[in-house]
């Protein structure tokens, strides 16, 4: 069970398992996320973020087996019978920390350097030009520092694509084993496989499970706001009250007794009217 | 489908031909397949829809006066039940219909899909990104707080600088000297009236042009496998569309919570030590205004007025200009670094205006 290793680049392998994976795993702890955020635990530190971690990491390896899986077949015509998504999140987790170690200590280096080397630019500018205006200064010291930061990154991340993609590499040399099918028959035959027998039921499932999500998120949330702004908070405009003069409140009641007075008066004598016109002549026969 | 929900569907059918509408709507063919770069659209359908309902929401508690429209959003954000999330919700929906009309459009650009026959549906999109705007700029003012108050200034003031219709927009937004009562009364009325409608009779065409020339597809790909991979709408373009809308709505939700809407002091004609910008994705355009060789009566119609008329001019020659049938981008180099370049730019212009407010404070 050997095949050889695949043609493509190993940074495009990695990419398109890696940036699949993510997204695949993303919606899934956003909405963990979310619901920490509406019970009003910060997912960025302590528990929340403990919390988050512990269920980022089943979902990453799902994710990642699902979308490796995806691309073994679909792209390079090579399936894997056993396990995919452990060994794979491992080794690029691995990976992921070593260069995210040297990530911290290189970017960091080269936004020091380049803001330095931005600064003294700046300044030789300055001596040629000493008007130069304040948003002009900005930008081009923002362009100065920003662009060798942003090509560091970007080679800190094809270092850690390339070295993952080697990783599958090695990965599928020993594990995968290479599809008969034709490309039309690999497509819909991946389709049908994740292509769930009772559609109703896949569906029923996940709208429930919205449900109890959605009912989860207003129990947690605040119903007025948990961050009222210290110095615009909500001014109390408290309404002056009458003061009450007893001889005008008697007199309005009395006046108003006497309308009702007079309004009953007058829908009896109506009635009385009308009772009478109800009262019809007898009709004379011929 | 149960006995009881089939039947329902019966009769539903027998009236209006719900089947027909059904296969019309979800059976269209999609040409190499179901996409996540083709879930743009639908996402900003869904995002205005929300932005709807929870505009309606908040207009059961707003009041647009000058006298009551910052009590009312101060009574929104502290008294009403969830009111301060439906507020947040709104307020960072607009800026997520901003960035969704830029991913779309960029989307559109990239895959070349603007070109014949699919023309119609790229200038009508260029109008819904021009009402989407608008929409951000006039619902910025209602809040009625100082950072209203001066966006809209500065916003007015910009739009003042273009020739023959610039003086004529400008107090018209207003209705008077400085805004008041009837800036507010007016930005209400375009905010829950006319852009409203505009939009849905827009977004209709809009749809309307796309199914009728259909989806571009891949720019790339043998015939062999976009035959192969060619789908209908539904279920899988549904499906990533629905995912997609979902991230969306949990990203909006999120920073509804982490950063929601926190009112300034009342809007006053004093700046006192606020100083006026306008909303974030107006803030490069606010930022190439500050640059020296644009001060003075004529740099600031340049800047403010001309750069953008021509660029949306370009934008909608584009597909006239842009006549080769060549869709892949890596094969359209200038439409590839034209796009980098505008994008970078916008990006370094808005942070140097993050920037410019700690020399200013």
């Amino acid at each position: 069970m050997s095949i050889p290793p695949p043609s493509v680049s190993s940074v495009k392998l990695a990419f398109a398992v890696a940036w699949a994976g993510f997204w695949t795993g993303f919606p899934l702890k956003m909405v963990a996320f979310l619901l920490l955020l509406a019970a009003q635990v910060h997912p960025w530190e302590g528990a929340g973020l403990a919390a988050l971690l512990a269920l980022s990491v089943p979902i990453d390896i799902w994710a990642v087996g699902l979308t490796a899986r995806t691309v073994f077949l679909e792209r390079l015509s090579v399936e894997v019978k056993g396990p995919v998504g452990l060994p794979l999140w491992g080794q690029g987790a691995a990976l992921g920390v070593v260069m995210l170690g040297v990530a911290y200590y290189v970017v960091g280096a080269s936004v020091g350097v380049g803001k330095t080397v931005a600064a003294a630019i700046i300044g030789l500018i300055k001596r040629v030009y000493p008007k130069l205006p304040i948003a002009e200064q900005i930008t081009i010291e923002l362009l100065l520092w920003t662009i060798p930061v942003v090509l560091v990154s970007v080679v800190l991340a094809l270092v850690w694509l390339q070295l993952f993609g080697w990783r599958i590499k090695a990965f599928l040399v020993a594990n995968g084993e290479t599809s008969p099918a034709g490309l039309l028959e690999r497509v819909r035959s991946w389709d049908h496989a994740r292509v769930p027998a009772d559609p109703w039921l896949v569906l029923g499932s996940i709208a429930g499970v919205a449900v109890l999500l959605t009912v989860a998120f207003w129990v947690f949330l605040p119903a007025t706001t948990p961050h009222p702004h210290p110095d615009y908070p909500l001014t109390e405009v408290a309404k002056p009250k009458k003061p009450v003069k007893p001889d005008e409140l008697l007199k309005k009641t009395e006046t108003t007794l006497a309308k009702a007075e007079a309004i009953l008066n007058t829908l009896e004598e109506e009635k009385e009217k009308a009772a009478k016109g109800t009262k019809k002549p007898e009709r004379k026969g011929k | 489908m149960n006995g009881v929900a089939q039947k329902i569907y019966d009769f539903v059918d027998e009236r209006i031909g719900l089947k027909t509408l059904e296969a019309k709507m979800m059976n269209e063919p999609i040409r190499g397949g179901s996409r996540w770069a083709y879930v743009f659209g639908s996402v900003l359908l869904f995002i205005f829809i929300m932005q709807a309902v929870t505009g309606i929401l908040l207009m059961f508690y707003y009041i647009p006066s000058v006298d009551h429209a910052y009590a009312s959003t101060q009574f929104i954000i502290h008294e009403v039940d969830y009111g301060w999330f439906i507020l947040s919700y709104h307020f960072w929906g607009s800026s997520a219909m901003v960035v969704m009309v830029f991913a779309h459009m960029s989307q559109v650009f990239l895959w070349g899909a603007y070109k014949k026959p699919r023309e119609m549906i790229w200038l009508v999109g260029l109008a819904l990104f021009g009402l989407v705007m608008a929409f951000g700029f006039t619902g910025y003012l209602l809040p009625w707080d100082q950072r209203a108050y001066w966006a809209t200034t500065v916003g007015v003031e910009i739009m003042d600088k273009t020739p023959i219709v610039g003086d004529f927009i400008a107090r018209f937004l207003k209705g008077g000297p400085t805004p008041g009562q009837m800036t507010l009364s007016r930005f209400f009325v375009i905010h829950v009236m006319i852009l409203p409608a505009a939009l849905m009779g827009l977004a209709g065409l809009h749809l309307f042009f796309f199914r009728s020339a259909g989806p571009a597809g891949p720019f790339r790909g043998t015939t062999e496998e976009l035959k192969a991979k060619t789908d209908f709408f539904f279920p899988r373009q549904v499906w990533k569309d629905i995912v997609a809308m979902a991230v969306v709505f949990l990203t909006i939700c999120s920073l509804a919570l982490i950063e929601p809407v926190q009112l300034l002091e009342e809007a006053r004609p004093d700046p006192g030590d606020y100083h006026p910008e306008p909303e974030w994705y107006f803030l490069f355009l606010f930022q190439l205004l500050r640059w020296k060789i644009f001060f003075g009566e004529f740099g600031q119609f340049v800047a403010a007025t001309a750069i953008p008329a021509l660029f949306m001019l370009l934008l909608a020659a584009l597909p006239f200009i842009d006549r080769s049938p060549e869709r892949n981008i890596f094969k359209r180099p200038i439409a590839l670094v034209s796009w980098a370049v505008v994008m970078i730019g916008i990006l370094v212009l808005t942070v140097s205006a993050i920037l410019n407010r700690e020399f200013l404070d």
